[in-house]
């Protein structure tokens, strides 16, 4: 059984085999209630999200988040900090200034200098910002809800099972499943890619979105350092056990596939990645 | 994790691809009826007749362009009105979606579900032929699903129209099928 949705901002599919029908609504279901409570906490958009009670806080005040919140932020800002800022959730002012993201109502304007350091993760669920900055947790998010809805899958007892968030995707069962990519060059041919059991793929690329003006190519990717566009000519996908690293890890290979082959190991990564220039090629982990 | 590339990594040289108009069929109309008003005993027709100032009133802001008119239907449980389920389509720049949302009485979301999903190359989405053999397909017609291309990685698509023409179902609700008051 398959169903699809809207949520994250994109089209959830959820798909279970070996599960009874009723069986299986019920799977699907609960799967979509944990992306759609994930979406509800981390949304850039929603006003009652974790994000916008954050952005609307005053500097310095202490804001209580859903542990999911709390938890995707932790693994960003490990993430920002592996990647020496290349990835850096706090790209969110950017993206409003390019008008990939909605500006926030009654939020605090950000300061341009605030990167993740500014974002102090305290216990209990807790986060404080030590600068006005807007977070966009779009980089990584996705993958986050992915592996929960597929954890949902799995403890119903299906035998095999897919949860595929716009392109973020995650499998699991017996028999391996082709993954298949859109063609950067022509996003309506597909081009199967890999055959995977258990595992979790997440693509990025801008070929969708990117758009020109007169500074040059503006895309939803940006280089957390140099706040600059990256991955509007190339698509980047990468293959790891859980989706929320490969989700973030796109990212880092967008903006800098030197540090990024310094992680792959890391986190049992592989990379795949094409640009017009030179095809199809893997990036090796070191 | 187990892995087995299929793509000749390093050769910039063509590579074998589906030009598919890539297409999934998640649930029929009954089967969207069913899962969202399970206690129903009869779905009834309720076709939609819009006044000038009602159409208008929708054809403002950003809805998302429709392909059609939207088909209702009114969930009864002997002689209680249990709520709506409308069915609706909206096109993007390289897709059509078309997706059932179910309402209680008071025009709260109970379920929105995705029908089917079909993709196309940019130019064909806007010919009135290729738009014809969409409409209607939904009902009965169970359109060829390649299990191979499933599980399709690439750069998000915005549902962007999806949530402007849920937007639109709710505003229509709100001119047409909600109870005048008592």
């Amino acid at each position: 059984m398959q169903r699809a949705r809207p949520w994250l901002g994109t089209l959830v599919e959820i798909r279970v085999d070996g599960l009874a029908e009723a069986d299986a609504v019920s799977a699907i279901d609960a799967a979509f209630a944990e992306i759609a409570a994930i979406h509800r906490c981390m949304s850039f958009h929603d006003s009652d999200s974790d994000l916008a009670r954050l952005h609307r806080a005053p500097v310095g005040r202490i804001v209580h988040v859903d542990p999911h919140t709390w938890h995707v932020l932790q693994a960003a800002l490990t993430f920002a900090q592996e990647s020496r800022g290349r990835f850096d959730p706090t790209i969110a002012a950017q993206l409003v200034a390019w008008n990939f993201l909605p500006r926030p109502q009654n939020s605090i304007e950000p300061d341009l200098a605030a990167r993740w350091s500014d974002i102090e993760l305290l216990s209990d669920s807790r986060v404080r910002l030590r600068r006005a900055l807007w977070i966009d947790l779009g980089g990584i998010a996705k993958g986050y809800a992915v592996d929960c809805a597929l954890r949902i899958l799995r403890a119903a007892g299906a035998t095999a099972g897919g949860v595929n968030a716009g392109g973020d995707l995650a499998v699991f069962g017996t028999a391996a499943q082709t993954v298949s990519v859109r063609d950067p060059r022509a996003p309506q041919n597909i081009l199967p890619l890999l055959e995977l059991r258990d595992a979790a793929v997440a693509t990025s690329a801008g070929y969708f979105e990117r758009r020109r003006d007169a500074s040059g190519w503006l895309g939803p990717h940006v280089h957390g350092n140099r706040r600059r566009a990256v991955g509007t000519h190339s698509s980047v996908s990468v293959i790891a056990p859980s989706c929320m690293h490969a989700d973030a890890l796109t990212k880092i290979v967008l903006a800098d596939a030197r540090i990024a082959a310094k992680l792959l190991p890391r986190y049992a990564a592989q990379v795949c990645r094409y640009d017009s220039r030179r095809g199809w090629r893997t990036l090796r982990g070191e | 994790m187990q892995l087995r590339w299929l793509i000749p990594l390093g050769a910039a040289a063509a590579l074998p691809a589906y030009h598919a108009a890539y297409a999934v069929q998640y649930m029929s109309v009954e089967q969207a009826q069913r899962a969202a008003f399970a206690q129903a005993d009869g779905f009834v027709d309720a076709p939609l007749s819009l006044t000038e100032a009602q159409r208008r009133a929708l054809d403002q802001g950003e809805a998302a362009l429709s392909i059609s008119a939207p088909k209702i239907w009114q969930a009864r449980a002997g002689q209680k009105n249990l709520g709506w389920l409308i069915v609706d389509q909206v096109i993007g720049k390289a897709e059509a979606i078309s997706y059932a949302l179910a309402l209680d009485n008071d025009g709260k979301i109970i379920a929105l579900d995705v029908l089917e999903y079909r993709e196309t190359h940019g130019a064909e989405i806007r010919l009135p032929a290729w738009r014809k053999q969409f409409v209607g397909k939904t009902a009965q017609d169970s359109l060829r699903l390649d299990s191979d291309i499933r599980n399709i990685s690439g750069a998000t698509l915005s549902c962007r129209h999806l949530t402007d023409g849920v937007r639109r179902l709710v505003q229509l609700y709100t001119q047409v099928l909600k109870p005048t008051s008592g």
